[in-house]
C-alpha cells in the first residue's frame, strides 16, 4: 500500500503571540471538517479551541505543546505541527522545525512583524523551511497588509509579495481579489464556509491588473516558460504562474503573502489552497541521516516506502490517552505489529498501536507511510530518538541541543509531593532534552535547569497541576560553567596506611582544553603502569571531578583528561584508591590549567519606537551587553545585542518603565563566554563563603 | 592565526592606508561602482582592516538588513583567513556595530542624533565609520560638507562611503570622479572606482591623498571573493 506523497503536507504555523495562531488553527480544523462548532479562543463557552489542549496553555494563552494534528483538505493530507511561539522553548521550536516541511507565518495586520516573528523566521531560515505568510486580523482597525508585506521584506529579508488584495478592510472586509486567477473571492455564510467567486469589483480592476503585472514580472524569475509567455503578451496559463511561485517558494527565494481574518472567517480556505499549491511535500525537501555503520557518514533519506524504515520520535506526550510518542517517518513504512529498533539504546520495540491525532480525538490506523506523522502507543524512548527496522542502522542527524542556562531548587512540601515530583521530573526530562534535573549532593536539594525563566515556570506549574506535586521553589540561578584554557600536567599519589590494609595509587598525565564536547578520557598507559582493571576507576574519579569545579562550584566542561603513567601496589591498590588518586590528580592539574568561569550569553532583541532607542541601548550597555546592531524602520527600531543572562533578570520591568510599556524584547541562548575578571572574583568569593558557612 | 599576522596579510596593505590611528590624518573616502559590482565587499575589507588593528567600526547600512551585512563580514573574513579559524573572532567582533536604516528613514540629522546618543552614553565610540547606501542624488554639497564637519567633531579617523554610478550618466569631475559625486569630489581625500573589464574586475584609484599610491593605479580584485589582490 503506497501513497502519493505529493498529496502530503507537514506544516507548522508560527506567530508572534496573540497574532491569532490558535484561532487560525482552529478555523483550519473547522473547514477541514474536524471540528463541528467553532469555539472562540478563551471564549465564553469555556470550551476553547482544540489545539491548546493543555489547561495551562489555556490559562496563559500560549501554546506550549507541539502536538501534531491531522486533517484533510480536498485530497490533501495535512499534518499541522503546532510550533511553540515563545523562544524560551527553543528546543521545542527546533524539534518542530526539524519534522515539518513548510510553514505558515501568521502576522497581525496591525502589529506586523514583531520580535518573535524575527526570531522564528531566523530559525526557519536556519532549517531551510519554505514559508508562506498570512496577514491575519485584517478586520481590525488600522489593518494594513501592504505595510506588513513591506515589513516582511525589510525586517525579515523575505522576498514577500501579496498574491491577494483585500476587498474592503477593517470592518468592511468581505473578501479578497485573487491576483493569479483575477477573480474576487467572497467568504459568506455564518462561518464563512460559502465561497462565492465573481468578477473583480470594477473599481479595483485597474489596481489589480497593475499588481498582477508586477507580481508576474517578479515570479517570472523562477520560470523561463512564464518569462516567455510574458514576452509574447498573450493570455497566460495560470498553471505557469502557480508553478513559478511554487518553485520560488520552495527555493526560499519567494514568500507569497495571503491575508484575511481568522476570527471573521475570511480567507482561511484560500490559505489552505495555498498550503497545497506552494508548500513542499515530503519529497520536495532534503533530509539527511547519519549512517551508524559507516562512521556517521551523512546520507539522504529516500522517502521510498520500499526502503528500510527510518523514523524520528520528536515528541512525547502524557495525556488522556496515556503515553504517546509522535514520530515522523523518512523512508520505509510502519505497520501495526512491526518490530523496530531504537538506534540510541539498541532496544527492540514492538509497535502495538498507531494512531492519528485529530487534536483531541484519535483514530487508530493500521499503517503509516513514508513522510507521514503519527502517534504510537507504549513506546518507551526519549524525544529525539531514531527508530529503524533491522535492515539499517542510522540516526537522524543529531539535533543541536543547547546547554541549560538557568536553574533553581524545587522543594517538595511533603512526602507525597516528593513522590509525585520525581514522577513528573522523570517524565519532563524525557520529553524535553533541554530540561535537566539533578540532586545537589551538598545541599540535598533537587535542582531543575532549563532555557529560561518561563521555561522552568511552565514545568513547575505542570508539576502542580498534572502531577499534584506541591513544591516551593528557590530563586533562579544562572547556570555557570567552568573550563580550562591551557594544558597542565598532574602527577598524584594517593597513599594511606591505616592499621592493616592500606590504600595506594599513583596517577599521572595531563588536562587539556577540548574544543567540542564536555569531557573526554584518554588512556595512554603503556606497560601496565596502572593495571587494566583500575583504568575505569580513574575515569570514574575524573568524572566525579568535573561535576563540580573548584572556582564557583559549577560543572566543568570542555576538558580532555589524558593519563600516561602511574604506579600500583599489589595489595594496597583498589578501585577506591585509584578514584581518589584521580580526583587528587585532577585538582592538582586543574588550578594550573588556567581555569575560568563561563556564563551564558543571550541574544536579545528589543523592539520599540525609535525615540527610545538611546534609552534601550543604554540599558543593555549597563547590563554588560554588546550591541550587535540596530535596525531602524520608520518609527520603529529593533536593537540586537548579546547580554549575559545574569544581567537580564527583571529586565522586562526595567524596559517597561523606560519605554512607557511601548517596547518588548525576546531572548534566545547564544553561547557561553568567560566572565569578566571582576564578576569572576565575585563568584569565587561567594562560593568560598558558602562553602565556609556549610563547613 | 594571530591578528597581527592576518592584518599583515591583508591585501589592503597594498593600498598603504594607515588606519591604525597613529597619524593625525582624518580622511573621508568613497568607493564607487555601478549597481551590483560589490561596493559593500570593498567597504567591509576596509572595516575588517580597522577592526583587526583594534579600532572600533560603525557600519551603517542603508537599505540592507543586519543579518545580511553581518554575513558580508563572515564571508570576507573566512576568505581572508582561507578558512583557518581565528582564535579571537569574538574579540574582533566586539569592534563592530551595525546600524541599518530603511532607505526612507535615513537622514543626516537622524544619523547625527543616533551617533551622538552612542557617544554621549559611552555605549559605542567608533573610530571608523562605513556608510553603505548613502543617497548622493538627494544630498547637496552643503549638506555633505556639514556632515563631514560633524563626523570630524566626533573624532572619527576614517569614513568610507559607497556610491552608485550609472552607465548612462556620463558627467565627471575634473579629477575624473563620476556622477553623482562629481560635484562633491573635493570633500573626499580618497576615491576608488570598481570597474568590470573583459575578464576581471579592477579597483581604480582616482585619487588617494592619504595613501601611498598615485592616482591612476589599477588594483586587481579577485572576481570570486572580491578581495583586493596584492600588487
Ligand atoms: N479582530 C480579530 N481578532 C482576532 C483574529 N484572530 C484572532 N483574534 C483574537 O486575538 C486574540 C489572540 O488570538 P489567538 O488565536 O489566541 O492568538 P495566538 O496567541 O497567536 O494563538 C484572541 O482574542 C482572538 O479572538 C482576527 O482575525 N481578527
Ligand atoms: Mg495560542
Amino acid at each position: 500500500m503506497s501513497r502519493d506523497l505529493s498529496k502530503v503536507r507537514n506544516i507548522g504555523i508560527s506567530a508572534h503571540i496573540d497574532s491569532g495562531k490558535t484561532t487560525l488553527t482552529e478555523r483550519i480544523l473547522f473547514y477541514t471538517n474536524r471540528i463541528h462548532a467553532i469555539h472562540e479562543v478563551r471564549g465564553k463557552d469555556g470550551v476553547g479551541a482544540k489545539m491548546d489542549s493543555m489547561e495551562l496553555e489555556k490559562e496563559r494563552g500560549i501554546t506550549i505543546q507541539s502536538a501534531a494534528t491531522y486533517c484533510t483538505w480536498k485530497d490533501i493530507d495535512i499534518n499541522i505541527i503546532d510550533t511553540p511561539g515563545h523562544v524560551d522553548f527553543t528546543v521545542e521550536v527546533e524539534r518542530a522545525l526539524r519534522v515539518l516541511d513548510g510553514a505558515v507565518l501568521v502576522l497581525c495586520s496591525v502589529g506586523g512583524v514583531q520580535s518573535q516573528s524575527i526570531t522564528v523566521n531566523r530559525q526557519m531560515t536556519r532549517y531551510n523551511v519554505p514559508r508562506i505568510a498570512f496577514v491575519n486580523k485584517c478586520d481590525r482597525t488600522g489593518a494594513n497588509p501592504m505595510k506588513v508585506t513591506q515589513q516582511l521584506r525589510d525586517k525579515l529579508d523575505l522576498n514577500a509579495h501579496m498574491l491577494q488584495m483585500p476587498i474592503g478592510l477593517e470592518n468592511d472586509l468581505v473578501g479578497m481579489v485573487d491576483l493569479v486567477e483575477m477573480k474576487a473571492v467572497y467568504y459568506e455564510g455564518d462561518n464563512g464556509e460559502k465561497i462565492r467567486i465573481t468578477d473583480i469589483p470594477a473599481d479595483m480592476v485597474d489596481e489589480a491588473e497593475e499588481k498582477r503585472a508586477a507580481l508576474l514580472e517578479e515570479v517570472s524569475m523562477f520560470s523561463d516558460d512564464l518569462m516567455e509567455a510574458l514576452l509574447e503578451e498573450g493570455e497566460i496559463d495560470t498553471q505557469l504562474i502557480y508553478d513559478a511561485i511554487r518553485k520560488g517558494t520552495l527555493a526560499l527565494e519567494f514568500t507569497p503573502v495571503f491575508m484575511g481574518s481568522a476570527y471573521k472567517n475570511k480567507g482561511v480556505q484560500s490559505l489552505l489552497d495555498a498550503v497545497e499549491k506552494y508548500l513542499p511535500c515530503p519529497t520536495d525537501v532534503k533530509n539527511t541521516a547519519l549512517d551508524l555503520k559507516n562512521n556517521e557518514e551523512e546520507f539522504q533519506v529516500t522517502n521510498n516506502p520500499a526502503d528500510p524504515l527510518i523514523m524520528l520520535a520528536f515528541k512525547l506526550e502524557d495525556g488522556r490517552y496515556g503515553q504517546l510518542t509522535y514520530i515522523r517517518t523518512y523512508q520505509g513504512e510502519l505497520n501495526k505489529g512491526d518490530t523496530v529498533f531504537n538506534s540510541r539504546t539498541g532496544k527492540k520495540v514492538k509497535i502495538g498501536r498507531l494512531c492519528r491525532m485529530h487534536s483531541d480525538e484519535m483514530e487508530e490506523i493500521e499503517y503509516c507511510g513514508s513522510g507521514d506523522i503519527v502517534a504510537l502507543f507504549g513506546v518507551d524512548c526519549a524525544s529525539g530518538d531514531t527508530f529503524t527496522d533491522d535492515r539499517i542502522s542510522c540516526s537522524m542527524d543529531s539535533m543541536h541541543i543547547p546547554e541549560p542556562v538557568i536553574s533553581l531548587a524545587v522543594i517538595p512540601v511533603d512526602n507525597k509531593a516528593q513522590i509525585n515530583m520525581s514522577k513528573a521530573l522523570n517524565r519532563f526530562t524525557k520529553e524535553d532534552p533541554t530540561f535537566k534535573t539533578f540532586v545537589d549532593h551538598e545541599t540535598g536539594e533537587t535542582i531543575i535547569s532549563g532555557m529560561g525563566e518561563l521555561h522552568l515556570e511552565v514545568y513547575i506549574e505542570r508539576m502542580k497541576r498534572e502531577y499534584k506535586a506541591e513544591v516551593t521553589v528557590g530563586a533562579p540561578q544562572v547556570a555557570y560553567r567552568e573550563t580550562i584554557t591551557q594544558r597542565a600536567d598532574f602527577d598524584y599519589t594517593h597513599k594511606k596506611q591505616t592499621g592493616g590494609s592500606g590504600q595506594f595509587g599513583r596517577v599521572a598525565g595531563y588536562l587539556e582544553p577540548l574544543e567540542e564536547g564536555e569531557y573526554e578520557f584518554v588512556d595512554n598507559i603503556v606497560g601496565g603502569a596502572i593495571p587494566r582493571e583500575f583504568i575505569s576507576s580513574c575515569d570514574k574519579g575524573f568524572q566525579k571531578s568535573v561535576e563540580k569545579g573548584s572556582l564557583c562550584g559549577s560543572a566543568i566542561t570542555g576538558v580532555r583528561v589524558v593519563i600516561n603513567d602511574g604506579a600500583f601496589h599489589a595489595v594496597d591498590s583498589s578501585d577506591v584508591a585509584f578514584q581518589l588518586a584521580s580526583i587528587g590528580g585532577f585538582k592538582q592539574g586543574y588550578m594550573k590549567a588556567g581555569p575560568v568561569i563561563m556564563e551564558p550569553i543571550m541574544k536579545v532583541a528589543v523592539e520599540g519606537p525609535s525615540e527610545f532607542q538611546g534609552a534601550v541601548m543604554g540599558s543593555l550597555n549597563q547590563r554588560r551587553g554588546m550591541i550587535i546592531g540596530t535596525m531602524e524602520e520608520g518609527t520603529y527600531t529593533v536593537v540586537e545585542a548579546e547580554v549575559p543572562l545574569s544581567e537580564m533578570f527583571g529586565y522586562s520591568t526595567v524596559l517597561r518603565s523606560l519605554t512607557q510599556g511601548k517596547a518588548e524584547f525576546t531572548m534566545e541562548f547564544a553561547t557561553f563566554k568567560p566572565v569578566p575578571k571582576g564578576v569572576g572574583e565575585e563568584l569565587i568569593k561567594k562560593y568560598q563563603q558558602e562553602k565556609d558557612k556549610s563547613n | 592565526m594571530g591578528n597581527e599576522a592576518l592584518s599583515a596579510k591583508n591585501p589592503l596593505r597594498a593600498l598603504g592606508l594607515e588606519s591604525d590611528g597613529t597619524d593625525e590624518r582624518r580622511s573621508m573616502g568613497l568607493v564607487m561602482a555601478r549597481a551590483g559590482l560589490g561596493k559593500t565587499a570593498i567597504l567591509v575589507q576596509f572595516a575588517l582592516d580597522c577592526m583587526l588593528l583594534g579600532n572600533k567600526v560603525l557600519h551603517v547600512s542603508i537599505g540592507e538588513s543586519v543579518d545580511k551585512t553581518r554575513s558580508w563580514y563572515d564571508d570576507l573574513l573566512s576568505c581572508l583567513t582561507e578558512g583557518e579559524k581565528l582564535k579571537d573572532i569574538p574579540a574582533i567582533m566586539k569592534n563592530r556595530m551595525i546600524m541599518t536604516f530603511k532607505e526612507s528613514s535615513f537622514s543626516n540629522a537622524m544619523f547625527e542624533e543616533r551617533l551622538n546618543d552612542l557617544v554621549a552614553q559611552d555605549i559605542y565610540v567608533p573610530d571608523c565609520l562605513i556608510i553603505d547606501g548613502y543617497d548622493f542624488e538627494e544630498n547637496d554639497y552643503a549638506a555633505l560638507a556639514e556632515f563631514k564637519k560633524f563626523m570630524k567633531s566626533k573624532g572619527l579617523k576614517m569614513v568610507w562611503f559607497s556610491a552608485v554610478s550609472h552607465r548612462e550618466d556620463t558627467r565627471k569631475s575634473a579629477e575624473g570622479v563620476p556622477a553623482p559625486c562629481h560635484e562633491v569630489d573635493d570633500l573626499f581625500e580618497n576615491v576608488l572606482l570598481i570597474k568590470p573589464t573583459e575578464d576581471s574586475i579592477t579597483l581604480d584609484i582616482i585619487k588617494c591623498d592619504s595613501c601611498g599610491i598615485s592616482p591612476g593605479t589599477q588594483l586587481k580584485l579577485d572576481p570570486s571573493t572580491m578581495l583586493i589582490q596584492k600588487v
